[in-house]
């Protein structure tokens, strides 16, 4: 039994992840260089991984939200920035969470419709969405009916 | 500003969304930096250890797999701190800690079982949808503060 | 030696804190354990196309990965299939992706379906034996066992040494597995003595079964290998069915294999995992409680009906219990000799033969294939002829020293 002590204990690590059509993942990199005063900014395909002090990391995150709050979303991650454990290069293949995020990128241009679209709605226009459908099943005694009606 | 429980736990949408509209989300990814931020013995890639599981059944008794037991490991603290909680119905695609889909029902049924406040909702497919989804979002959202925006 | 790549497709291990043990298995055997790439999209066609609807992401992925790896698309050595024990999603899936890549590709595989206590030391042999299939092929083809060679297999219950010259077994020990060493020291004594020859003499040597470590080091073997390679290789050697598809089943003191075998190379393969009720112990138990020698507890079966003892329990204690009710009630030693068989041979049916295809011809070997009650139940049950080779108890013992010929210098 090997012992394990941590790297990077009591950091948060986030994922900055930018979809947009005005702001590249190495834009929104030398920004973040620029205000990053010794937090560990690390560039990927998606957009930036930023790793140090809740407050650190907070600060980095909401100064860069300001660029282009629409595109721009955040989400916490559990492991540092490239750790052996996860990484693609090691596991030989993307860890299994990649592919939820490939999946989320693929539609998240939609939320980002809403972002920017919400502001400009009156509260009372704003549209409620469709429950979740759920599959009805044909009443039975409707389908007596609908039998009888097709027999007479 | 409220402890929302999110579904799947790993989304970015959901965890960028509850943050940005001041409230705290619950993600499994807090679980995950809580195990690989302790001390212990080496158990990679998740830091579970064989452990886990036995914790797990405070959720899920012994003859359920060892998997979805160790998942509740993660899970269960989180649905058991949770304020409120916005579920997609849809997570077709959500890999690794959402992987597996027993864990996911169990999930989905003691988060309903806390009697919290839920939004349920599915993954925007048009822009119209898009709009609604993050309207819907933030409303609830904004309930949970009394309704101030 | 080159690492072998083995591919893993599995929903649970890292969450069930059993990753560690897997890449530990894998490493200890000079193999690397990967994940095979694709990409979100691959995966969605993949997986509609492979037409199995399931529920969870992760054996979506499996599936997916699967497909890959049989089209090409991603290569790999071999490949190792783990899903949760207890999860009927997960078994369907690894049953149905075992036999889409044994089908459609050379890879060999191996599934596994693990808890939280499984460990790196009991997926080792099979770890082994995949990485053996992968790395020694050329080795594996050897069909011929030419000249003057040792093979020992130190099993649980009973240590095997054979003496072959140009292709015929000419000298063999066995006795019962105490001391592992001096237990291999006498069976290669009497192996020696029977063959007529020296330990000098001998050209090569190879070591398998438990002991396959310890003895080998002792002997200064050539070749030290697991023992699902190695029995199938001595099962279509000493079985005459060394081309096409066959089965291979050992029921052993303490654990169990069956094994799917294609041109004498393993395909697909379980082994163990069920309790001591379904091994060769219970019926040395049996045996001890009717009175009569192992050597008579076939015979003695093959007079009796299964059918009139209810006897069906996987745990050795429950069956004694069966076993000492019936005989309490009245029933013959005969019929509950061939109850006892039965029972064995359903539980190895139930727990252990669903997890390959069974292809004729079918090869019972090892020590209990003697048992002619036990082969009789199996026969039934699997509805087909089964071929019990000559010397089908050494079979490890013969398997090593074929193959060990293929190291004799100069060769």
């Amino acid at each position: 039994m090997t012992q394990y002590s941590p790297r990077y204990a009591g950091t948060v690590t986030k994922y900055i992840f930018v979809e947009s059509p005005d702001m590249t993942p190495s834009d929104l990199a030398i920004r973040a260089y620029e205000i990053s005063q010794g937090v560990m900014i690390k560039e990927t395909c998606f957009g930036l991984q930023v790793t140090g002090s809740e407050d650190d990391v907070n600060r980095i995150i909401d100064s860069l939200r300001m660029l282009d709050p629409s595109h721009i979303f955040v989400k916490d991650r559990g492991f540092p920035p490239g750790d052996s454990r996860r990484c693609r290069a090691n596991l030989g293949g993307a860890r299994p969470g990649y592919f939820g995020h490939e999946f989320e990128i693929g539609l998240i241009r939609r939320v980002s419709k809403g972002l920017e679209s919400l502001p400009a709605r009156k509260p009372k226009d704003t549209p409620h969405p469709p429950a979740p459908s759920r599959v009805r099943k044909l009443d039975a005694a409707r389908l007596k009916k609908i039998i009888d009606s097709q027999e007479s | 500003m409220a402890k929302v429980f999110i579904y799947p736990t790993t989304s970015l949408i959901l965890s960028d969304l509850v943050a940005r509209f001041g409230h705290t989300p619950l993600s499994a990814a807090l679980q995950i930096r809580d195990r690989i931020q302790t001390p212990g013995l080496e158990s990679p890639p998740l830091q579970i250890t064989p452990e886990g599981p036995k914790k797990g059944l405070r959720w899920a008794a012994v003859e359920v797999p060892s998997g979805v037991r160790g998942r509740m490991s993660l899970y269960g603290p989180m649905i058991e701190e949770a304020e409120a909680a916005i579920i997609i119905n849809n997570p077709d695609f959500s890999f690794g800690c959402m992987g597996c889909a027993r864990t996911n029902e169990l999930i989905n049924f003691l988060i309903r079982k806390r009697k919290v406040p839920i939004l349920d909702l599915e993954y925007p497919e048009t822009d119209e949808e898009g709009v609604e989804f993050v309207a819907a979002i933030k409303r609830f959202l904004d309930d949970l503060n009394g309704g101030a925006a | 030696m080159t690492r072998v790549r083995i591919a893993q497709l599995s929903c649970g291990p890292e969450y069930s804190g059993v990753q560690k043990e897997i890449d530990a298995a894998a490493a200890a055997v000079d193999a690397e354990i990967f994940f095979p790439d694709l990409k979100l999209a691959d995966l969605k066609q993949s997986y509609d196309e492979f037409g199995l609807d399931v529920r969870s992401p992760d054996l979506k992925l499996a599936i997916a990965r699967a497909k890959a790896l049989v089209e090409g698309r991603i290569e790999a050595d071999a490949v190792f299939i783990a899903t949760c024990f207890r999860c009927a999603e997960a078994a369907i899936v690894r049953n149905e992706l075992r036999r889409f890549i044994h089908e459609n590709s050379k890879l060999p595989v191996v599934s596994y379906s693990f808890t939280e206590r499984t460990t790196s030391g009991t997926l080792l042999t099979r770890m082994e034996a995949l990485t053996t299939i992968a790395r020694r092929r050329a080795l594996l083809a050897r069909e011929v066992q030419q000249g003057l060679t040792m093979g020992i297999d130190s099993g649980s219950s009973t240590t095997k040494a054979v003496v072959m010259r140009d292709n015929t077994i000419i000298g063999t020990g066995w006795l019962p597995t105490t001391a592992v060493l001096e237990s291999a020291d006498e069976a290669i004594r009497r192996a020696l003595s029977e063959a007529g020859v020296t330990r000098e003499e001998i050209q090569a040597v190879g070591t398998t079964g438990y002991g396959r470590f310890l003895v080998g080091d002792h002997v200064n073997a050539d070749l030290i290998q697991e023992e699902l390679t190695v029995n199938s290789k001595g099962a279509v050697f000493l079985a005459d069915a060394q081309h096409g598809p066959s089965t291979v089943i050992d029921i052993g003191g303490m654990d169990n294999k069956a094994i799917s075998v294609q041109d004498g190379i393993p395909g697909t393969f379980t082994m163990g995992g069920i309790c001591a009720g379904a091994s060769g112990r219970f019926l040395e138990m049996t045996s001890k409680r009717l009175g009569v020698d192992i050597t008579e507890l076939g015979p003695l079966a093959m007079k009796g009906m299964s059918r009139k003892v209810p006897m069906n329990s996987y745990c050795i204690v429950f069956g004694t219990q069966s076993l000492v009710n019936a005989l309490a009630a009245g029933s013959t030693p005969e019929d509950v000799a061939a109850a006892a068989c039965h029972s064995v041979a359903e539980q190895v049916f139930e727990q252990q033969l669903q997890e390959v295809d069974i292809k004729e011809p079918v090869i019972m070997v090892g020590g209990t294939s003697l048992i002619q009650g036990l082969v009789r139940a199996m026969e039934e049950l699997l509805q087909t002829k089964i071929i019990v080779p000559h010397h089908a108890q050494y079979i490890g013992a013969v398997g090593s020293a074929l193959l060990a010929s293929g190291f004799i210098k100069g060769d």
